[in-house]
């Protein structure tokens, strides 16, 4: 699993010719052209098909999304699965951190648990889920398991990576200025590797929010992946495609607030 | 007065089976208060020896006394200044410079006099707050020295301390480390293999040969400070390490 960073390279031409004022208005305008080309192009083939059960307008598309604003049902599902979203990041962050950081810092701990993960990490994470429904039934036990299980090597690798990229220096530093083994850890080990461990938590919170839709088409009666489901079974393929837009944006939105949080933590970058 | 004292220090790693020798047998012996500088090509195990004066690496056989003590492992009796500094980028100036004197034990109220005392010789005033990345090359330097003297070490180790920067920034940065070591006095070594730094900054120059890293030189340089780098004695001073840096590296 790559390692993100959180920095938009800047586009060299842009920023070079233009002020801050002029380069948001180009970034504007350039997404703006960008999801209207996407509308127009989503407009022209639904109305080629010319059928709602196929492919919706954006127009009824819009209308349903508005819709569900009204549905509270909607809202108690979407809340339910957030809530599993970050009960099940928060183990992966809970588990897949400490061990990165053991993994990180001591080889023993490395040849005890690379192999091991690197094996189980290669089990497709959908394959997990008959085990899941064995293991903890229906409901919230399977799909908390699926997002932690889906979370937890991005984790632990990135973790893992931060430690390892710790320049000798700093330890010989703090060394030389009388710091021990615990005190290394707290105020060297972990500050330093805060920056990847949070990259990790980023894609963790991604692929939870995956997992859990997946998880919900089979092994619960209730969550968005329900409510998604149940919209196809209707038949309401305009109502499908609201879903999916919220459901974007939820992601989208998740995603910018672990940036923000991080961001807010490694001010000193 | 001897403050530390290098006897027969050898060091050799094995590599495929055969033993290299980085360091032969280097002993010698340096005053309080002097500035000593280390010169030497690169490869001559110079970084090597200040490592293990450091504590950071073992010597295969001879031993280091400082004060009167034997060395062994890191302490906050040497103080170090990293090539590249190593402020910790996650720290403030301020919690850079405290480090070393809370793992210390020190108390509250005499750390922020030491605190302060040291800002005021870096003339780093207003800038306590500033993260590393916000500083100028400079700026980080005088924070590393300081960081450096806060633990109140007996011994200063530098580490090429002006390697990462140009000519002009060097000269300036060597006459701002002058004017804080003059300030403060402590017995230094410095490893370096720039010849102008070694004869502005030190009261001694030992040179160590590139092939088997020994000792191939120790003299002092009685110039009064700060030093006229275009003095007709300064300049016999560099011309004659030149020529034996030069040697040094055509041993190897």
């Amino acid at each position: 699993m790559e390692k993100i960073t959180n920095q938009i390279p800047k586009n060299i031409s842009i920023s070079a010719f233009l002020g801050e004022k002029e380069s948001l208005r180009v970034r504007l305008l350039s997404q703006a052209v960008s999801l209207a080309l996407f509308i127009l192009l989503w407009r022209r083939m639904s109305l080629y098909y010319n059928n709602q059960l196929l492919l919706p307008t954006p127009g009824s598309t819009f209308t349903a999304f508005i819709g569900l604003f009204g549905d509270p049902e909607i809202w108690e599902n979407l809340l339910l699965t957030l809530e599993r979203v970050l009960k099940g990041f928060a183990c992966a962050l809970l588990i897949g951190a400490p061990i990165g950081l053991l993994m990180g810092s001591s080889k023993i701990a490395m040849y005890m648990f690379d192999p091991l993960l690197g094996c189980i990490r290669q089990v497709p994470l959908m394959a997990w889920i008959p085990l899941s429904i064995i293991w903890f039934g229906l409901g919230n036990g399977p799909t908390i398991f699926m997002i932690a299980l889906a979370g937890i090597f991005a984790v632990v690798l990135n973790t893992v990576a931060g430690v390892r990229n710790i320049s000798p220096d700093y330890y010989h530093a703090a060394r030389s200025m009388g710091a021990g083994t615990w005190c290394i850890f707290l105020r060297v080990v972990l500050p330093c590797a805060l920056p990847d461990i949070l990259g990790g938590a980023r894609l963790a919170l991604g692929s939870g929010w995956m997992a859990v839709i997946c998880a919900e088409f089979i092994a619960t009666s209730a969550g968005f992946g329900f409510s998604m489901v149940e919209a196809q079974t209707r038949m309401e393929t305009e109502k499908l495609l609201a879903l999916m837009v919220l459901g974007a944006l939820v992601g989208y939105t998740m995603d910018k607030c672990v940036c923000a949080i991080g961001n807010r933590l490694t001010r000193w970058k | 007065m001897i403050k530390l004292k290098v006897d027969h220090i050898r060091k050799t790693f094995s590599r495929n089976g055969e033993e290299q020798i980085v360091l032969e047998d280097v002993s010698f012996s340096v005053d309080e208060g002097r500035f000593v500088s280390i010169l030497g090509p690169s490869g001559c195990g110079k970084t090597t020896l200040l490592s293990i004066l450091a504590g950071f690496q073992r010597a295969t056989g001879g031993s280091i006394t400082l004060g009167d003590r034997k060395v062994s492992g890191p302490g906050p009796d040497r103080g170090f200044v990293f090539q590249n500094y190593a402020l910790f980028p996650w720290m403030t100036v301020r919690e850079n410079v405290m480090f070393p004197m809370k793992r210390q034990r020190i108390p509250k109220d005499q750390r922020e006099r030491t605190f302060a005392r040291l800002i005021g010789i870096a003339q780093l005033e207003g800038r306590e707050n500033f993260y590393p990345k916000e500083l100028s090359g400079g700026m980080k330097q005088r924070t590393a020295f300081i960081r450096a003297l806060a633990g109140q070490p007996e011994i200063l180790l530098m580490d090429e301390p002006m390697g990462a920067v140009d000519f002009q920034m060097r000269q300036k940065l060597q006459e701002e480390l002058e004017s804080l070591w003059l300030k403060e006095r402590i017995t230094v070594i410095m490893v370096t293999h720039d010849v102008d730094e070694a004869v502005y900054l030190s009261d001694r120059v030992i040179v160590l040969s590139a092939r088997r890293g020994c000792i191939m030189d120790d003299s002092p340089i009685d110039l009064p400070r700060p030093r006229d780098r275009d003095d007709q004695h300064y300049e016999g001073h560099k011309a004659r390490l030149s020529a034996q840096l030069r040697m040094a590296f055509r041993e190897s």
